[in-house]
């Protein structure tokens, strides 16, 4: 006798549990509500708990996930002013290249390379941040960008 | 088929989610009937399956074709866990702690051998012997039930099962559902067949 048998063993009952489901699948919703009621079976409330547990399990898996992407970058504009000039600019460059229709509307007829002062520079990055328009930057990005 | 096109036959997660959330009592009953017939003979409870199942399904680990009965669905990811869960129980090595005079420096970690002892072997063995030959006992008062659960348990499906029988379909079905009954009411805790 070999030990593979000792799976050969099980495999009956295995074909008994996928009959038992194939059965309780094909069981029409009345018929499952009446053995339910007949054998005092609480098996949706206990389905429905379960659920209910999985649903919060994903939900702080997501927020756990959520707080560690965040972890490592930080919004624009908690500290706009904290940036050196030269990244500032960057920032908005790159900003109005990308988005040059929303750009319109916050600089004007203006050309931020040319014509803005650092200070315009940072009030054009503030209006942006007000607007929720500036995404969130890794934190290593910036201060090399030119 | 793209990417794309495979993507618009799924559900997505969200989707899913409301699917599960807008189950009807008998949709419930189902899935907990089903975790409890997947757990039985096994080291793991209903409720954990389907916890377990309806976390894959929501986290999008396990996708839901839409042209697929969410409930369906649900079964066949419980029986996949299972499936991997017993697999996991029979290959998984035990790790104790072993410290002898209580420091941390010196403890131990005793890994055991993965494969089955003879001794448990053995007792697995005649534990599936015994099980079957309860279940079988169930039946002593109806042969028509007997023969076709040991049809079942041989490996004999569909309609060469329905003929072993010699039942109409209805007559089929019903034998059937009595014999879910009986183990139901027989076997009333999960780790039973």
């Amino acid at each position: 006798m070999t030990r593979n048998k000792d799976s050969n063993q099980q495999a009956p009952i295995d074909r008994l549990i996928e009959a038992l489901v194939e059965d309780i699948l094909a069981t029409s919703d009345a018929d499952l509500v009446n053995e339910a009621q007949a054998d005092d079976d609480n098996g949706a409330t206990v389905a429905r708990r379960a659920f209910e547990r999985a649903s919060r399990t994903i939900a702080l898996r997501r927020l756990a996930g959520n707080r560690r992407s965040a972890r490592g970058r930080r919004v624009v504009g908690a500290n706009i002013r904290a940036l050196d000039p030269k990244t500032a600019r960057g920032w908005l460059e790159e900003y109005m290249a990308s988005h040059p229709d929303a750009a319109r509307k916050v600089s004007g007829e203006r050309s931020p390379r040319d014509r803005l002062s650092d200070e315009d520079v940072y009030g054009m990055l503030e209006a942006l941040q007000k607007r929720g328009v500036l995404k969130e930057r890794a934190a290593d990005q910036g201060s090399d960008r030119r | 088929m793209h990417a794309r096109d495979t993507g618009a036959l799924l559900l997505t997660e969200l989707e899913v989610k409301r699917a599960i959330s807008a189950l009807a009592p008998p949709g419930w009953l189902r899935l907990h009937k089903a975790a409890r017939a997947f757990s039985r003979n096994a080291h793991f409870d209903a409720e954990d399956l389907l916890q377990e199942a309806f976390e894959r399904a929501l986290d999008g680990s396990r996708q839901c074709s839409r042209t697929l009965d969410i409930v369906h669905f649900l079964v066949g990811v419980m029986r996949s866990i299972a499936s991997d869960w017993r697999k996991a129980r029979r290959r998984r090595p035990e790790m104790s702690l072993v410290s002898p005079t209580g420091t941390l420096q010196e403890v131990v970690i005793k890994v055991r051998d993965e494969r089955p002892a003879a001794d448990e072997w053995l007792a697995s063995t005649q534990e599936a012997i015994c099980l079957r030959q309860t279940i079988l006992d169930l039946f002593a008062d109806d042969d028509v039930a007997r023969r076709m659960l040991e049809g079942i348990m041989d490996g004999i499906a569909g309609e060469e099962l329905r003929s072993l029988t010699q039942l109409s379909q209805t007559q089929f079905e019903s034998k059937r559902r009595l014999i879910r009954r009986r183990i139901d009411k027989a076997f009333p805790q999960e780790r039973k067949p």
